[in-house]
């Protein structure tokens, strides 16, 4: 009885050009045999790779991905493996979240003098994969799982106390010129001021959702003049990040802070803070006493609890409503770029399509670039005209980088950026 | 299903550099029953195809009189025209087109014809004066101002040399000041301003110029003085296209779809339009 | 004489059309405070009360968000260009607002504007259009100010009025709507019945001449500040078509994809060259605008709006069609 042909799975292999490449080479030279299936891409350092570069592997066919450096200590750019080892932790977390196997993807160190362990591994992960089948459940649609929704937001609107205040401060600040514009909240959204006489549009109440602080990077906005922007803690912890990452600066702008009597959920279910911190003036009541520890983590927890093929369904759902309408990015005051890595096309890293891939193409690269930079201001779920769950899709990087670095976005003005740094003794447990 | 958005496919047949970032390319379809029935004016445009890199929007640079293949020009500039610069010849691209409205030429006739150039609008203008010439005996005296930054950025200059060979056909090519090699014959200056000292004595002429904005701006008054009138003074104005076919809603300047109302527009025209372009 | 047909027979007739193999799509709950348009699996996911409208419209059975127009076969020198030919199942659309069917003959002109194009041409024949008129409106809603009211059959093959107690009065409009419903009704003497609003908010008039003659006021600049330049009003807009084509070669597949494009979007008009026509947000509002009020309604004889308000209630930052119209012209 004649079975069907074996399948042969297809591995993508990232080396770095001067420990795992080399080891490849002594591989050959040695004579040292190993399957055939591996597809080698060499690149200076594993520094270098993108994390897009692994997904892309998949999403065209692989279905495995090795990805091999120099040992730590040995990198030929002296850090690039450090910071490679870094995001991986992350990426991970990401991967692991959106319910991907991460039975195939490796990461591996593996030196020049290494021949035999670059065959071993090969040969190992080689078998495993061709165990495991072809990786047909990428994006694969399924029954959804009942992930629990957020909560919803209330219509009612109810004014808070010191609107009468802020209107009265802000048209002050106008009138001598001290700024001269003031982004702020109106009836309907966010409003833009640059009139004394017009400080009675401003209003303070439990519908101010918007983060006020993504009106900062608009060109349109800069070209008015110095600003004074309103933030309630939540948005607050933007600017801290802002400041760490030099797109802004204290003396540029009046900081207006609110203690926040809360807007309702869903926001409200991430607050860490319930008083601005480091604002120039701030008013208002607190809700409440400042919540201790951070946010509750109850709807991710449910979702990791689930089998990652459940998981997968679920944000294949999810992504397949994405029109790419960039609603997340435009709101986030993290995404500041003049030229966004989805618009441009030398190279094409990005597929543009709202298809399957293209959206999480793009959802993946989004949540990652905003790993250790995201405070949780929860806009890009609220503003998204097709109900994703984005915040849960930012929790998982937001407490995989509490648990794997202590580091909360937003919080300490003198944190080291996540990504972009290292520690010599940051985890490596997933390494071979 | 008849697809408007499938191109034809063409394949390279001879591609020449012009300047250090200038090709341009003859195309011929692979399919005869189509180079059979192919027509086009001269002024309208085709949507080019990288195949595995986008579409990119091109005059089609060779006269309508001949027939066997089609000539674009372009400069490599993003995605697609990088890709087509590395086409050889027997490579396939794609064409859709002819699209836009093309050069009034049959209202041409009996006049005089002026171009004005700049730089990478040589390519535009000469589809034109090849026809004018083919046609010679329908066209009046043809004037040629034609001028680019730089020696180097200058092209098709060996067909600049053909045409002044023929009867009443004045050439001028000029350089902006320092952009002149040591033994360069031709003037030095700015298109408008070598245009007006050459002092081009034309009886109602028609005119078409094409080129930055700024060099436009600065071409009309002197048109003007010459009591030359906007309805008889033609652009070719340029913007973002995708479809090409006036649905994906892109390259409108207020209400006048460059696509399929244009691209050729008079200054008349152009100057009831809002500034969209 | 009316024909009636109750909630249930309707849930029904929707699930016998799934099972006979047609596309059916209508509203359904998403999320506990999202309604969209979705294909559904059977009769029991149609949402038919509580809430005013979707929060998308119907055009993405006809223009969906991303097409494939053709592939491509690379092999050396030589390319094969490979048809899209998946065909199409019939498709009915059911309980959608006359504002979004409102929107499918307006949509009829751009697409067969000289050139046919047949993806969208070929999907509007194989759809069917089942209208639920509105018994009431929001004050997002402004179908009144632009030609509409919210029991409308433009663009239906037919309508179903609310009688109350879970029954409609069904009208069938083209033989589409009759081949569907012929037989599945009773007789009845009940008429059923739609609201009558909301009141006009502008006069389209006023504000086609506004904003035909005046391009460079500084109103545009003013408005648009708190513009985020994202899609989302386009995407939601039963009318807005703007697409691109998009290759993005062998890691997608060797497509060429028409996609949903915006105006809004700070990259729609820039060139290769670097210079953008539409620089500023200000800028890109007014072509919104300018598209909706002026050009179309000069080149196509309609205005590109039904009114539906779905880009004020998606907006992530309160602007809208309806922002910046009433702004110009209070009804």
């Amino acid at each position: 009885m004649s079975t069907a042909a074996e399948f042969e799975p297809k591995i993508v292999a990232y080396v770095c050009n001067w420990c795992t490449y080399l080891g490849a080479d002594l591989a050959g030279t040695a004579r040292l045999e190993y399957p055939p299936n591996v597809r080698i891409i060499r690149l200076p350092c594993t520094g270098r790779i993108d994390f897009n570069l692994i997904i892309k592997a998949l999403e065209v066919g692989a279905d495995g991905v090795l990805v091999s450096g120099c040992h730590p200590g040995d990198c030929h750019y002296t850090s690039g493996n450090y910071h490679a080892r870094r995001r991986w932790i992350l990426f991970r977390e990401l991967l692991n979240a959106l319910g991907i196997d991460l039975r195939r993807i490796r990461f591996t160190w593996i030196s020049a003098a290494e021949g035999r362990k670059w065959q071993g591994v090969v040969t190992e992960f080689t078998e495993q994969t061709r165990a495991l089948g072809p990786y047909k459940e990428l994006y694969a649609a399924g029954p959804v799982p009942n992930v629990p929704a957020p909560e919803t937001a209330t219509t009612e609107v109810r004014s808070f106390a010191a609107e009468t205040e802020l209107r009265a401060t802000c048209r002050k600040l106008l009138a001598e010129g001290t700024v001269k514009v003031v982004i702020g909240y109106g009836a309907r959204g966010p409003v833009v001021v640059t009139r004394p006489e017009d400080a009675d549009r401003l209003v303070w109440n439990n519908h101010c959702y918007s983060n006020l602080t993504a009106y900062l990077k608009r060109k349109e906005i800069k070209a008015l003049g110095k600003a004074a922007v309103i933030v309630k803690p939540c948005d607050e912890k933007s600017l801290v990040v802002l400041e760490t990452e030099s797109q802004f600066q204290r003396q540029d702008a009046q900081v207006i802070g609110m203690a926040c009597e809360g807007v309702g959920q869903p926001k409200c279910a991430h607050c860490t803070a319930r008083t601005p911190r480091f604002a120039d003036v701030t008013f208002g009541k607190a809700a409440g006493p400042e919540p201790q520890g951070s946010p509750s983590p109850d709807r991710f927890a449910a979702l990791m609890a689930m089998p990652s093929e459940e998981r997968m369904a679920f944000w294949t759902e999810e992504f397949n409503r994405c029109v790419k309408c960039y609603a997340c990015r435009q709101v986030c005051p993290m995404c500041y770029c003049e030229r966004c890595i989805v618009d441009k096309n030398r190279p094409l890293a990005i597929d543009p399509a709202p298809s399957t891939k293209g959206n999480f193409a793009w959802q993946i690269a989004r949540a990652f670039h905003l790993a250790g930079r995201c405070v949780g201001c929860g806009e890009c779920s609220r503003a998204c005209p097709a109900g994703i769950d984005l915040a849960l899709l930012n929790i998982s990087l937001r407490i995989a980088v509490q648990e794997n670095f202590g580091h909360e976005a937003g919080v300490d003005p003198k944190a080291e950026p996540v990504i972009g740094s290292y520690a010599l003794q940051d985890k490596e447990d997933f390494i071979g | 299903m008849d697809n408007v958005y499938k191109p034809d496919l063409m394949e390279v047949t001879n591609v020449r550099q012009q300047t250090p970032d200038v090709k341009s390319m003859s195309l011929r379809f692979l399919d005869p029953g189509r180079a059979r029935n192919f027509s086009f004016q001269v002024g309208q445009f085709g949507i080019f195809s990288a195949f595995g890199y986008g579409e990119s929007t091109f005059n089609i640079c060779s006269s309508s009189n001949w027939k066997d293949h089609i000539e674009i020009c372009f400069r490599k500039v993003g995605r697609v025209t990088e890709a087509l610069w590395r086409t050889e010849e027997k490579d396939v691209v794609g064409f859709r087109g002819p699209y836009g409205n093309g050069y009034p030429m049959e209202a041409w006739k009996g006049r005089d014809l002026i171009f004005l150039g700049g730089g990478i609008a040589m390519p535009p203008i000469r589809c034109a004066v090849w026809y004018a010439l083919e046609n010679r005996a329908d066209y009046g005296d043809i004037t040629v101002v034609y001028g680019a930054r730089t020696v180097a950025d200058l092209v098709f200059l060996n067909e600049l040399d053909e045409w002044a060979k023929s009867e009443r056909v004045r050439i001028i090519r000029c350089v902006d000041p320092s952009g002149e090699t040591p033994g360069w014959k031709g003037e030095i200056g700015f298109v408008p301003h070598v245009f007006e000292r050459a002092q081009v004595a034309a009886k109602d002429p028609v005119v078409l110029v094409i080129g930055p904005p700024i060099m436009i701006k600065n071409t009309l008054p002197i048109l003007d003085k010459m009591g030359v009138k906007p309805a008889s003074v033609y652009t070719s104005i340029e913007n973002r296209m995708k479809c090409g076919i006036g649905k994906c809603g892109r390259c409108n300047v207020g209400p006048l779809y460059l696509c399929k109302e244009g691209p050729v527009l008079t200054m008349e025209q152009l100057q009831r339009l809002p500034a969209d372009y | 004489m009316s024909e009636i047909i109750s909630q249930a027979a309707l849930r029904a007739l929707a699930t016998e059309w799934i099972s006979a193999g047609k596309n059916v799509a209508g509203p359904a709950r998403v999320k506990p405070d999202l309604v969209l348009y979705r294909p559904l699996r059977s009769g029991n996911d149609l949402l038919l009360e509580g809430y005013q409208r979707p929060s998308n419209s119907i055009k993405e059975f006809l223009f969906p968000k991303s097409e494939k127009l053709y592939g491509y076969k690379i092999r050396g020198n030589s390319i094969e260009l490979t048809e899209n030919d998946t065909p199409l199942a019939a498709q009915v659309v059911i309980a959608a607002r006359p504002c979004d069917a409102a929107a499918l003959p307006v949509l009829d002109h751009v697409f067969n504007w000289d050139f046919h194009d047949e993806f969208y041409n070929r999907r509007r024949a194989a759809t069917t259009v089942v209208t639920l008129a509105c018994i009431g409106y929001d004050e997002n809603c402004f179908c009144t100010s632009v030609g509409l009211d919210p029991g409308s059959d433009r663009g239906s093959d037919a309508i179903l009025f609310e009688l109350g107690n879970r029954q409609y009065e069904v009208r069938c409009t083209t033989e589409k709507g009759r081949a569907l419903f012929g037989g599945k009704t009773q007789k009845s003497d009940l008429t059923g019945r739609s609201a009558t609003g909301p009141e006009k908010r502008f006069d389209s008039q006023v504000v086609r001449e506004f904003v035909g003659t005046h391009f460079e006021d500084p109103f545009w600049k003013e408005h648009a500040l708190t513009c985020i330049g994202c899609g989302t009003c386009a995407f939601s807009c039963p009318a807005c078509h703007c697409f691109d084509i998009v290759d993005a070669g062998p890691a997608a597949g060797n497509e060429r994809v028409k996609t949903w494009d915006s105006c809004q979007f700070s990259m729609f008009t820039a060139h290769a060259s670097g210079h953008n026509p539409r620089v500023v947000q200000a800028a890109r509002q007014r072509q919104r605008i300018l598209h909706k009020f002026v050009i179309y309604p000069e080149k196509f004889g309609e205005i590109l709006c039904t009114g539906c308000g779905n880009c004020t209630r998606n907006c992530p930052v309160g602007l809208g069609v309806l922002s910046v119209v009433s702004e110009i012209n209070h009804g």
